[in-house]
């Protein structure tokens, strides 16, 4: 097995002025690995990922995709080397229905030559069925649960759905990296636990790697082979699940104090409850 | 030397007090003003009304113009459109006081009265006084336009800073959502901001008329400069803004102690000048990486937005006649009796027939660059004036086949779109207007109206290709090419590029992520816009037979542009009801109603971008929505369950429409 990690940061920092958002942060994402990132709302995770999927530059540090340096290279770049995200906030294309989203994200990474070569051909007026894009699309539409709705554009869809549009679209690029903020954010119960499924197969079926944050805790410790956590843009621990359910720090930056006493599965439950909340 | 500094401190004192106005209504109210110059032409024509027509003294005239009109001005536009532009996009918001530019001149005509000359008296009585200091001669208007930068500083200054009222306006650019929160109605802070700003239009207006005229014309160069400073500023820095006004007045001034301004170097420098600012100012940024659209209000304001207000989302009335869906169906009956009006319509018919379908090319640039881009280019005009001026180079000068010249000429203007368009795609879409209107005002000066073309305004002739000579033969041969050109856009629109361009369009990073290049996808439409709009620019002087340099004004593009906003941006259909309407309804009003109504289309056409403020979709997919509308009612009265699709709940995206449109 191949050791370089897929995505790796070292020593990353990033300051917007006087502010320290990400304090000299390593972190790996191993080839087929699922890896959580958690921390309580501010702790500079979202900054991260801008950070990794290359929307900020970092004021030091080196960000590497299979041992590469790609500190200075575009978004688009990246997303050609493999690497795909989802936001917080759906970044979706209003005008594009569901299908589009999935179909444009596939050609981007498979046949990027259309853009210009349907304008010549005439594709947009005589389009003609491309078998391996509608097989692969048809078959993400489904693990997804999304072929219903496949022709609606994705302007007021709920944001849980949303969401799983976005998943799609960044699956459709064939990814060998995979960053999900927030994924199950807006999701019921059934649903979250769908994607948990979901997450697994690409992860068991592509090799694909996934780096998530997530408030929900349960899912990220009962899913991820590594978690990092971070506050206050610092890295203040990182292990196994149980490693970090057991960490005095972790507790402390999520429930204010050190309590020893606390069962396991209530770690998670408070954990759980206070990650979404404001820091007491 | 100290005169020149003097005379560019006098007109830098009129740019300050402009760009000022354009910051504060900007930061207070998120809404660019582009119709500053027909807000100040009206406050200044209403002065000149009481003053020289009514014979009022200057004290009395100024203060009901300034103090009673213009602010009441200011606060019933808020009332009637300002107030609907919260949360729209940046193209409807520009779009909506373009509108307001384009109606607000012949509506003050219409009820005013035209003028044969527009001479008019500023603020100082008439013979002008001249003073002497330190050897240095200003006269009594220069004085009042000191006078008035420094009204403006000390009465501002002293409200923003020391005054409950100005506290509120500081809390309002702030966060409109937090000062709603402590109490204070954001609605009337932002209408007082609005009176104030028409106040401060007005006074630069009767301020500038003396130099610069009393017309709209006259005063566009005004905002145009100040758009340079504004842009200097960042949009939001107004001791910036203000400042860089006063420096652009004395760049303008001091070289003409060694330069002299009847010189041809004059011709071509002077008018540079704002521009050299506006670039040198970009430069800047870009090199500091500080581009791109700057967000007004606070986190929470942003929190709570409403993504669309576009007309890039629009319903699909999803009806069909037989195989085909109902638009397309339209579009092809249209087009077919299009086609039979030439039969039909005599000679003066006819020809306005062909100036519209010449028109519609042109108007295709702007369905590509703004419908499908998303990018408000201002200077398509400039670039069908160059398409003119290229025909004749080549055709009439030059000897080529008229088609040939048509045809294959346009291509130089691709360079050129793809220049316009990697110096602005960066900037966001604020900058993109204001860079593009300064380039087409700059190219009217500096290449359309050139003496090799000009020939004291008639033009250089354009001869017709041989097999379409007559009007009937002309127009077959335009609506050709208008087809051919509007293939090209529904092609791109569903190709692969039409996808990337919405995708670049509503998010930059969802995009780039995917391994989109936002810069690639809009270069593309830039240079296919370039091209369009120069080979309309091309058929327009081919139909005309002749160059008309002066046809090509930058205002009236802003014309143009506003009518096709009001039908629909992204249909290719309502390029050409535009380009018909364009033409047919001036000619209507002028063969069948008084002479004193001859404005009322341009009024109209005004009237119908301010609709956009809330209507923002346009007028054909207005259509469509009310059909779609119709159908699910009748739908769900047949049917007893639930349309199958997710309903938006407080968490979506947005709350526009939930299905996208293709338009024919």
């Amino acid at each position: 097995m191949n050791s370089t990690p897929r995505l790796e940061a070292k020593g990353v920092t990033m300051r917007f002025g006087g502010l320290t958002a990400l304090a000299d942060i390593d972190l790996a994402v191993p080839a087929g690995q699922i890896v959580g990132l958690v921390g309580p709302n501010g702790a500079g995770k979202s900054t991260l990922f801008g950070v990794l999927s290359g929307l900020l530059k970092p004021t030091t540090g080196t960000v590497l995709m299979d041992g590469e340096d790609v500190t200075a290279t575009s978004p688009q770049l990246r997303a050609r080397r493999g690497l795909a995200r989802t936001f917080q906030h759906p970044e979706l294309f209003s005008s594009l229905t569901v299908r589009e989203h999935l179909s444009l994200a596939y050609r981007v990474r498979h046949t990027k030559s259309r853009i210009l070569s349907d304008l010549v051909t005439g594709r947009g007026l005589f389009p003609k069925k491309d078998a391996e894009e509608d097989a692969r699309v048809d078959e993400l539409l489904g693990e997804l649960n999304l072929t219903s709705i496949q022709h609606s554009a994705v302007v007021g869809l709920p944001l849980g759905t949303s969401r799983l549009v976005e998943i799609g679209r960044a699956l459709a690029t064939d990814p060998k990296v995979m960053l999900m903020d927030e994924p199950s954010s807006g999701l019921d119960v059934s649903e979250s636990d769908d994607l948990a499924s979901t997450m697994r197969k690409v992860v068991a079926e592509r090799g694909v790697s996934l780096l998530f944050v997530e408030h929900d805790v349960p899912m990220v410790l009962g899913l991820c082979d590594h978690v990092y956590v971070i506050d206050f843009g610092q890295k203040i621990a990182e292990g196994n699940p149980d490693e970090i359910r057991a960490n005095a720090a972790v507790r402390a930056a999520y429930i204010g104090e050190e309590s020893e006493e606390i069962t396991i599965n209530e770690d998670d439950a408070v954990l759980a409850a206070t990650s979404g909340g404001d820091r007491s | 030397m100290l005169s020149y500094i003097l005379a560019g401190l006098a007109t830098g004192s009129i740019f300050a007090i402009a760009a000022g106005s354009l910051v504060i209504t900007y930061v207070a109210s998120g809404v660019f003003n582009l119709a500053f110059a027909a807000m100040a032409f009206t406050v200044a024509r209403v002065y000149y009304q009481l003053h020289v027509e009514s014979g009022w003294g200057i004290a009395p005239a100024a203060f009901v113009s300034l103090v009673v009109f213009a602010p009441l001005m200011g606060a019933v536009l808020y009332l009637v459109l300002f107030r609907f532009l919260q949360g729209r996009s940046t193209i409807i918001k520009l779009m909506a006081t373009l509108g307001l530019s384009v109606a607000l001149p012949p509506l003050v005509e219409l009820v005013l009265g035209k003028l044969t000359a527009n001479t008019a008296p500023g603020l100082a009585p008439v013979p002008l006084k001249v003073f002497r200091f330190a050897g240095a001669t200003v006269n009594a208007d220069q004085v009042a336009m000191y006078i008035g930068l420094l009204v403006v500083l000390v009465v501002g200054v002293g409200v923003l800073r020391f005054t409950d009222i100005g506290l509120k306006v500081r809390a309002l650019v702030d966060s409109g959502a937090l000062t709603s929160l402590s109490g204070t109605n954001p609605g009337r802070v932002s209408m007082g901001v609005w009176a104030v700003s028409t106040m401060l239009a007005g006074l630069t207006g009767i301020l500038v008329a003396p130099t610069s005229g009393l017309s709209v014309a006259g005063m566009t160069p005004l905002m145009t400069t100040a758009f340079a400073a504004v842009v200097a500023a960042r949009l939001k820095n107004l001791p910036v803004a203000m400042g860089v006004g006063l420096l652009i007045g004395l760049a303008g001034a001091v070289p003409q102690k060694w330069i002299d301004p009847n010189s041809s170097f004059s011709h071509y420098f002077l008018p540079c000048i704002p521009f050299i600012f506006m670039l040198a100012a970009l430069v800047y940024f870009a090199v500091r990486g500080q581009t791109g659209d700057q967000a007004t209000g606070g986190a929470l304001d942003r929190a709570i937005a409403v993504e669309g207000g576009d007309s890039s989302v629009v319903p699909s009335a999803g009806l069909k006649i037989g195989r085909f869906p109902l638009p397309v169906v339209l579009s092809v009956v249209f087009v077919v009796v299009v086609g039979l009006l030439p039969q039909v319509f005599n000679t003066y018919w006819a020809g306005l027939t062909a100036s519209g379908i010449v028109l519609a090319i042109v108007l295709l640039s702007y369905t590509l660059v703004t419908g499908e881009g998303g990018m408000l280019w201002l200077c398509q005009i400039s670039f069908a004036g160059f398409g003119a001026i290229l025909v004749a180079e080549l055709a009439t000068l030059r000897g080529w086949d008229p088609i040939v010249a048509t045809l294959v000429g346009p291509l130089v203007a691709i360079p050129i779109g793809l220049l316009i368009g990697a110096l602005t795609i960066r900037l966001g879409e604020l900058y993109i207007a204001l860079v593009t209107l300064t380039v087409a005002l700059l190219a009217q000066t500096l290449v359309i109206t050139q003496t090799r073309w000009y020939n004291f305004g008639s033009g250089t002739p354009v001869s017709r290709p041989s097999f379409a000579l007559d009007n009937k033969a002309f127009i077959y041969l335009a609506l050709a090419v208008f087809l051919a050109v509007a293939l090209l856009v529904v092609n791109l629109r569903r190709s692969t590029a039409g996808l990337a361009l919405g995708a670049v369009r509503w998010s930059e990073n969802g995009a780039r992520t995917i391994g989109l290049s936002v810069l690639q996808s809009k270069l593309l439409v830039s240079a296919l816009a370039a091209y369009v709009a120069t080979l309309g620019g091309a058929f327009i002087a081919m139909n005309n037979q002749t160059t008309l340099p002066d046809f090509f004004q930058p205002f009236t593009g802003l014309v143009w542009l506003a009518v096709l906003m009001t039908l629909g941006s992204r249909s290719v259909m309502a390029a050409l009801v535009t380009g018909l309407l364009y033409y047919y309804m001036p000619a209507l009003f002028q063969q069948y109603l008084p002479t004193s109504l001859g404005e009322v289309p341009i009024i109209l056409f005004g009237l119908g971008a301010v609709a956009l403020a809330t209507h923002p979709e346009g007028a054909f997919s207005q259509i469509a929505g009310d059909m779609t509308k119709k159908r699910a009612k009748k739908a769900t009265a047949k049917s007893p369950t639930p349309p199958p699709t997710p309903p938006a709940s407080p968490t979506s995206t947005t709350s526009e429409p939930a299905v996208a449109g293709r338009h024919a």
